[in-house]
């Protein structure tokens, strides 16, 4: 790099040193502290606040201890992002701000289970690598845990990194196009090529991806194969799969991973372990229906980003993993208090909406601007929204069968395939089940899919006579559309079709 | 140079509804349209049916479809919804889908929506093969098949099917014999005209361009061999309708010798070899091995061999991938292509473009720089 170069960065750095000491004390224990909240929410909010960091220090002397004190600098210099998520206190202070009683409480335990989720994940990523395979997201890893592997799934930290600061995706995305790849795929794929062609996501042993969910996706395990020299084994997941023929031929496939993965890694499948992971499911899903089954009350119990986000990391990361049950068991405890004492997440729900498509990684505070600034309450999401059967545990055959057809109709995976209505129906049941106001749809610039839904989308909401609101935004990527662009998307949607009065 | 058969080619390719087309439909025959190789053409032959390979030819803009489709999806679905709303397709009795992508997946379903045609079916191809795939293939095949004989009242015995592969044989033979000529040192026809003679048939009843394509063939053997180009190149790619864009490549010196796009001959042109008693599952093999689109995601090394063979075979000197905008599979997939192709000493240039041929003046310069930085 030319010297011009170094003291021009140096400079513009320290000239950002202002904003970056005020955003570190916002977001610190004292900006907290000085935001004045109610005496009982700063208690809770320190206790978890003390659980993640004492989390964290056990975690690195765990590294310390078993990767010596010069692998666990290396491990740091060759994934630098982990440095990104001690963030994770500063994620919680931002989504807990205006909020206060149990649905502020249920927002730390969110935060913090999925401290620890993202701990353990960071676990079997650096601690055993001759039993690490890649998985590729929406092919939740529970057959792996089952056979006594370690996983990770490669898009995580690209959906984890965006949440814990904007940023933190851009130098990965611009590295993808920089190699040639598109400029106009999803930046999730880009995020997680561009962090593999640095170097910075760990190499396993090998690499179980699929159809699922769009063409970028898939299409980079083409790259992604070749840049870790892995074997692979691709799941295929049918166009038509809400038939017994799709359900039949996915559970040979998914028979056919579990063989192929028994010939190349040291794991081996044990069904009793499989057995215990899909009763956790089970169970997770009977205890996330009654949480929706509350949801429909008006005003709802619980809310936002304790509904959407536990389910992205505990439904399609680590279900039926003890963490993650429980989790939702305490989740289920703060909705029943609500729920039994008639009290709800916020007092201003004045408008009911549910979010479409993935949520706005970079920007998910924007949830807890418009529930402050308008009164609108996200009561569920597309990602999280489920309804498959439970899985049947009787024998290997029928949890294959079942546990399949999970992932198949699971969210975002029914979403992109099959006829138009797989897509649409879902958007209309939920407007009726939760009793919605309004349709949010995250107008991710990079899935084309969802942007040549939205004609037909427009026209079925006029004749409902449902308010939509298309939000263009990019995933990962703040600098295609800002976060003031988007506040300002929401306001005028606000303003001038709910005619809507500001709250302050 | 250009013959009167030539001449003929370019008419047929003025209209996505030819006047083969048309003299067919009068004599009782019925058009089906399609829009993927993975759509096997002679199950499309049975009978009296014909394929119809749906392009958009002089597509000017896109006003309703980007209105459903967005205009972040790529021109050619674009292009093909636009058709259909202004009635540019209304002699086809039907059309058959492939959820090749996320844009032909989305393009059916807008199409249901606005059109609600009589006949449409999307056909469930698998994304990798496989024992249990291909059964699936096959028996997606005769799913169609039954649907067809049902709404359309035709023969779909396995006799038909038969025939039908034959005819489709018999065609692709002469395609073949005619591509064979543009290994030779010195070839007798352009990539231009070669993509003209392809897509018109491709876009035509066989048996009424067949005619044709022999008179052409008779018209080749008389013809010298192009001797004066700077380059031979291969062109890789999705989906390329417009003969035109060859020519813009070729307007620069080169020659067009080779092709690995949607409509393209390698590897598609092959005959049908029947396997067995079942002509579904002959089918499914074929349509298999006969494409080679990165939305099957365990053929990537195929692919990249099938281009470094037929780089040797054709005496290719560089490789054009061109890539239509927004197409993800393509644009994806380039990113690992571009880099084994030039690990092997392959050159290669990477365009992107719209359906339609546009911005001449810029791909002109490229082809130009790109022929220029091979040293030829």
């Amino acid at each position: 790099m030319k010297l011009n170069t170094v003291i021009d960065n140096t400079k513009t750095r320290i000239v950002l040193l202002p904003d970056i000491l005020k955003s570190f004390l916002r977001n610190s224990l004292l900006g907290y502290l000085f935001s004045a909240p109610h005496p009982r929410d700063a208690l809770v909010y320190m206790k978890y606040w003390s659980m993640t960091g004492v989390a964290i220090l056990i975690f690195l002397g765990q590294a310390l201890f078993k990767l010596g004190p010069l692998g666990l600098v290396r491990s740091l210099i060759k994934n630098p992002w982990i440095l990104t998520l001690l963030r994770v206190n500063g994620l919680a202070n931002r989504l807990v701000r205006g909020r206060s009683g149990m649905y502020h409480d249920s927002i730390c335990l969110t935060v913090h289970s999925v401290a620890l989720g993202v701990l353990e994940q960071l676990r079997d990523m650096l601690f055993d690598p001759k039993h690490l395979v890649i998985f590729e997201d929406l092919v939740p890893y529970d057959i792996a845990r089952a056979m006594g592997l370690k996983s990770y799934l490669l898009e995580a930290m690209g959906i984890v990194l965006p949440i814990m600061h904007s940023d933190a995706s851009l130098q990965y995305i611009d590295e993808a196009e920089n190699a040639g790849m598109n400029p106009d795929a999803c930046s999730l794929p880009k995020a997680t090529v561009g962090m593999v062609l640095k170097g910075h996501m760990p190499k396993g042993i090998a690499i179980v991806s699929s159809n699922m969910p769009c063409d970028a996706g898939a299409a980079s395990y083409a790259f992604l194969q070749r840049a870790y020299d892995l074997p692979i084994y691709r799941l295929d997941v049918p166009y038509h799969f809400y038939n017994e023929r799709a359900e039949k031929l996915f559970a040979r496939d998914v028979m056919g991973m579990i063989t192929w993965l028994e010939e190349r890694t040291p794991g081996r499948m044990d069904w009793n372990r499989m057995r215990e992971i899909c009763n956790g499911r089970n169970y997770m899903l009977e205890m996330e229906t009654e949480l929706w089954d509350m949801l429909r009350i008006r005003p709802a119990p619980l809310a936002s980003e304790a509904v959407w986000l536990s389910h992205l990391w505990h439904f399609n990361i680590t279900a039926g993993h003890p963490i993650s049950i429980r989790h939702y068991e305490k989740l289920l405890e703060m909705a029943r208090k609500n729920y039994t004492n008639k009290l709800p997440a916020t007092e201003n729900e004045k408008y009911r909406a549910v979010l479409w498509n993935p949520p706005f990684l970079h920007f998910i505070d924007i949830f807890s601007w418009a529930e402050r600034t308008y009164g609108v309450t996200l009561i569920n999401d597309s990602m999280t929204y489920n309804h498959h059967e439970p899985i049947d545990t009787t024998s290997p055959e029928t949890m294959l069968r079942d546990w399949g057809k999970t992932i198949m109709q699971g969210p975002m995976v029914r979403h992109t395939r099959g006829p138009a209505e797989n897509y649409l129906d879902d958007i209309f049941r939920m407007v009726k089940q939760f009793n919605l106001d309004m349709v949010w749809i995250a107008n991710h610039v990079g899935c084309k899919g969802g942007q040549a839904m939205n004609g037909i989308l427009r026209e079925r909401c006029r004749t409902e006579g449902i308010p939509l609101l298309i939000l263009d935004y990019d995933l990962s990527d703040p600098r295609i559309v800002s976060h003031d662009n988007m506040m300002r998307q929401v306001e005028f949607f606000m303003e001038n079709v709910m005619k809507a009065q500001r709250l302050h | 140079m250009p013959g009167k058969t030539i001449k003929v080619f370019e008419e047929l390719l003025e209209d996505p509804q030819n006047r083969l087309v048309e003299q067919a439909v009068k004599n009782g025959r019925i058009p089906i349209g399609y829009s993927c190789s993975y759509v096997p053409e002679a199950l499309l032959m049975a009978d009296k049916l014909f394929p119809v390979r749906m392009h958009a030819p002089g597509l000017a803009g896109t006003e309703i479809a980007d209105n459903y489709l967005s205009s972040f999806v790529c021109s050619y679905a674009r292009g093909l919804l636009e058709f259909e709303m202004d009635g540019r397709f209304d002699m086809l009795q039907g059309s058959v889908y492939v959820p090749s992508c996320t844009h032909m997946q989305r393009l059916y379903d807008n199409l249901v929506y606005l059109r609600k045609p009589a006949f449409n079916h999307i056909l469930d191809v698998p994304r990798k093969v496989n024992q249990d795939t291909l059964a699936w293939m096959a028996e997606e095949l005769k799913t169609i098949s039954d649907k067809l004989a049902a709404h359309f009242h035709v023969d779909m015995s396995d006799e038909s099917i038969n025939t039908a592969m034959q005819k489709w044989n018999a065609f692709v033979n002469v395609i073949q014999t005619i591509g064979e000529l543009r290994k030779k040192r010195y070839p007798p026809i352009t990539g231009t005209e070669f993509h003209q003679l392809v897509m018109a048939s491709l876009a035509s009843p066989k048996d009424l361009i067949l005619p044709y394509i022999l008179d052409f063939q008779k018209e080749l053997e008389g013809r010298q061999g192009i001797q004066n180009c700077r380059a031979r190149l291969m062109v890789v790619g999705g989906h390329l309708h417009d003969p035109e864009f060859i020519r813009m490549i070729e307007s620069q010196g080169a020659l067009v010798v080779a092709d690995r796009f949607c409509t393209g001959t390698i590897p598609g042109f092959h005959p049908i070899e029947p396997i067995g008693g079942n002509p579904y599952k002959t089918m499914a093999e074929y349509t298999f091995a006969r494409t080679l689109c990165p939305r099957m995601m365990e053929e990537f090394d195929r692919r990249l061999n099938t281009i470094v063979d037929t780089v040797k075979e054709y005496r290719v000197d560089g490789v054009v991938l061109e890539i239509i905008k927004f197409c993800d599979l393509w644009g994806v997939d380039s990113m690992p292509l571009v880099t084994a192709l030039r690990e092997r000493g392959i050159p290669v240039l990477k365009l992107e473009r719209e359906y339609r041929l546009c911005a001449e003046g810029q791909l002109r310069t490229r082809v130009q720089a790109f022929i220029e930085s091979m040293g030829k």
